[in-house]
């Protein structure tokens, strides 16, 4: 009796300590599992500067928005030269400011410019619009001085792409603010009497906290590919929804491509050869799913070239025109256990092999269909190396190749490169949240049976 | 009268025969073309000094495999394979294993295996993007985790003796599929087995190793053949972390493969390095299934 009493208080101590390790080596587990998420969003909130900071911080500093007031009352000249007065001041102030000031996290430059109590000009900028301008747009490779800003029509065109709007009788919607902020003024002073010299006089001045704008980085993050490949007609046009496009093509192709070619096939084998040959074809489907990728990745693409299926749309989607050996399996599984009788009886009133595919097969194997969408989904959203040996042309390029082609830009930041990361990823990953249920259940069904 | 009867009976015999093949031989003609031809193609290929402008060039036999097998570059090829390999089942393969195991032993399964499931969600490229940033020299957090506990700052990727292992690390936070694959094992495994096993006493720690490991033994070998056969065929990540450099420290046998085609347009070299890794990697698969099968009767 006694033995049995230390035995039992004995075991609840090993099912204790067992329970304390499973919860920590979970929440380990979790915390490692959101590491490169929380990597990801930081360093893409952070500036151009910040993320080189060693070391580096986990959180992002919060955004500053800065606004400016220029006066131009005593201005002699015409209209237009007004304009392209502003228009340098606004070029230089910005650009200035984006230099100077870069470890003030000013996310948000407004740039005012009035005369005789009315505002005649607006501008606004976020800080990602001035670094893409500066590494891939009018400015690249140039030293932001003075003379280079302004150098021939370089303002013009800047101050076009950025935007603003002019009105010599008064702007309606903007007004501009007559604050001044000692400190602000002081550091707005010593960047312009050196370097950045305006034609106006700096009347107000003001900074406030905005973390908003660190969400809105994600909206100029999105035009990087815009800025890099430019010369691209398409790219330039849809930029990277070019790539996002390719991506549902191919994935969308190659799941259609195998829920019919499989099902049909999987039909066939189950229901209308004998044993024997059933056998053989299987094997025959299933053979050609053990030749590893890598060992025939070289004589496809000589064979794709050959063919002319290189560099265009044929060379991503041909991959999947064959069914996959693993899912005629699956079908054919499914297909052999829905009950025989079903078919004697459709056979009777005389219906087609291709009425029992389409009617009686197809609409039962749903979860089956779910299935191989989603492993179809899994596989190719990995998928990289055939795409990118394929393909050459930049609007051709799917997500893995055009990021990986973006990340091996030198002149590529890394904010940048992890906003665009996290602007991928994250569809995936509410879409997935959203349907998890039926994920997992696919997930553990495929296990079950493979 | 009796005659057309038994035409019709014998054209009905008959078209029941070959109906199933006029609708498989389009998909099979697409596996031969798409997936067979190919590999004939290398075998064919890897015996001549192929010239892709005057094909197939000059037929060499097996000068090929006996250049290739002569460099050292080969066989260093094959050794990164291999220590990629063992790295991959010490480091990455047990640990959705162990997740599995304690996850099970929790309350908040369904929760908690959603959070599991989104490594699977990061493509390649992107842990590249985020690991090559982890692992900068200057700016990356893996220096300071060093610093901080008094160590040498290092130059990981760019370092031969380190870039195989800072390659395979990012595997180590683990979950993705595998983990709901092992714990529908564990959660498919009979509740009487369970029961009988607690009323002898056989709780805790000793469930995990003496009841429950071994009910899932299964799928762990399913997933160790998929998981050897996947890393002999590393290509992707080696390729993005570090181009198979520095000095040839992360080139495996698929770099091999595309460096002798794409760098120096050694078609020849390429496919006999094919066929070898081919046949490397199914004979490692059959000795496993082997051994299995083995362990079985």
């Amino acid at each position: 009796m006694k033995r049995k009493e230390n035995k039992k208080i004995r075991l609840s101590k090993g099912d204790l300590s067992l329970k304390i390790v499973a919860i920590i080596v979970t929440t380990i587990s979790m915390l490692m599992i959101l590491f490169p998420f929380a990597l990801t969003i930081s360093n893409a909130m952070k500036d151009n500067v910040k993320i080189y900071d060693v070391p580096p911080k986990l959180l992002p500093d919060s955004a500053n928005s800065l606004s400016l007031t220029v006066d131009y009352t005593g201005f002699t000249g015409t209209d237009s030269e007004l304009e392209a007065a502003l228009q340098d001041d606004m070029v230089s102030a910005m650009f200035g400011i984006y230099t100077k000031l870069d470890r003030e996290s000013i996310f948000e430059i407004k740039f005012y410019g009035v005369q005789d109590g009315k505002t005649i000009f607006y501008s606004r900028a976020h800080q990602i619009e001035l670094q893409m301008e500066k590494e891939y747009g009018v400015y690249e490779g140039t030293v932001l001085k003075e003379k280079t800003l302004l150098y021939k029509d370089r303002a013009e065109k800047v101050s076009k792409i950025l935007g603003y709007d002019f009105n010599v009788n008064g702007l309606s919607g903007h007004s501009a603010p007559e604050v001044v902020q000692a400190e602000t003024l002081d550091m707005l002073d010593e960047v312009f009497a050196e370097k950045f010299p305006l034609k106006g006089e700096l009347t107000a001045c003001k900074t406030s906290r905005n973390n908003f704008l660190l969400l809105e980085s994600f909206k100029h993050y999105m035009r990087l590919p815009q800025y890099m490949y430019d010369s691209n007609e398409t790219i330039a046009k849809y930029g990277f929804m070019a790539f996002v496009g390719n991506t549902v093509l191919v994935i969308g192709f190659a799941i259609i491509a195998q829920v019919l070619l499989c099902s049909i096939c999987g039909f066939v084998i189950s229901r209308l050869l004998s044993p024997k040959s059933a056998r053989f074809v299987l094997m025959f489907f299933l053979g050609a799913m053990m030749i590893p990728f890598v060992s025939i990745m070289l004589p496809q693409l000589i064979m794709y070239r050959e063919m002319g299926a290189y560099n265009n749309y044929a060379a991503l989607l041909l991959p999947f025109l064959y069914p996959y050996g693993f899912y005629v399996y699956l079908f054919k599984g499914f297909f052999d256990r829905i009950p025989g009788s079903y078919f004697e009886a459709a056979r009777l009133d005389g219906a087609s092999s291709f009425f029992l595919y389409t009617r009686i097969c197809m609409p039962l194997s749903k979860p089956i269909i779910s299935l191989i969408a989603l492993q179809t989904f899994l596989g190719n959203w990995n998928d990289f190396f055939w795409a990118w040996m394929a393909t050459e042309r930049q609007d051709l390029w799917t997500l893995n190749v055009a990021l990986y082609n973006i990340s091996n830009n030198v002149s590529t930041k890394q904010n940048a490169l992890m906003g665009i990361s996290l602007v991928t990823i994250l569809p995936v990953v509410l879409v997935s949240l959203i349907f998890s249920k039926q994920l997992k259940q696919s997930v553990m069904a495929s296990g079950v049976k493979g | 009268m009796k005659r057309l009867d038994r035409l019709d009976h014998r054209n009905y015999f008959l078209q029941q025969k070959i109906t199933p093949w006029l609708i498989l031989c389009i998909p099979m003609l697409f596996t031969l073309w798409l997936k067979y031809y190919p590999i004939m193609k290398a075998v064919y290929i890897s015996f001549f000094n192929y010239n892709p402008i005057d094909k197939p060039g000059q037929f060499v036999g097996l000068e090929n495999y006996k250049t290739m097998f002569a460099t050292q570059y080969y066989w260093e090829a094959w050794g990164n394979s291999f220590v990629f390999l063992f790295l991959q089942i010490l480091m990455v393969f047990i640990i959705p294993i162990i997740q599995a195991l304690f996850l099970n032993e929790l309350r908040r399964k369904n929760l908690i295996s959603t959070m599991y499931l989104l490594p699977t969600l990061i493509p390649t490229t992107i842990n590249v993007i985020i690991w090559r940033w982890v692992w900068h020299p200057d700016y990356g957090i893996a220096n300071q985790i060093v610093k901080f506990f008094g160590g040498q700052p290092q130059t990981w990727l760019s370092d031969p003796s380190l870039v195989k292992f800072c390659i395979i690390f990012p595997g180590v936070i683990g979950g993705g599929v595998a983990v709901l694959l092992y714990l529908s094992a564990i959660q498919g495994i009979s509740p009487d087995i369970m029961e009988s096993a607690s009323l002898d006493g056989c709780t805790g720690w000793k469930r995990i190793w003496y009841i429950t490991l071994p009910n899932i033994k299964f799928v762990i070998f399913i997933q160790f053949v998929i998981a050897v056969s996947s890393a002999m065929q590393m290509l992707d990540a080696p390729y993005m972390f570090a181009a198979g450099g520095p000095s040839g420290a992360s080139t495996t046998q698929g770099i091999y493969i595309y460096n002798a085609f794409n760098r120096d347009y050694n078609y020849g070299r390429g496919s006999a390095a094919s066929v070898v890794l081919m046949l490397v990697v199914m004979a490692m698969t059959a000795v496993q299934m082997h051994f299995e099968n083995a362990e079985r009767e």
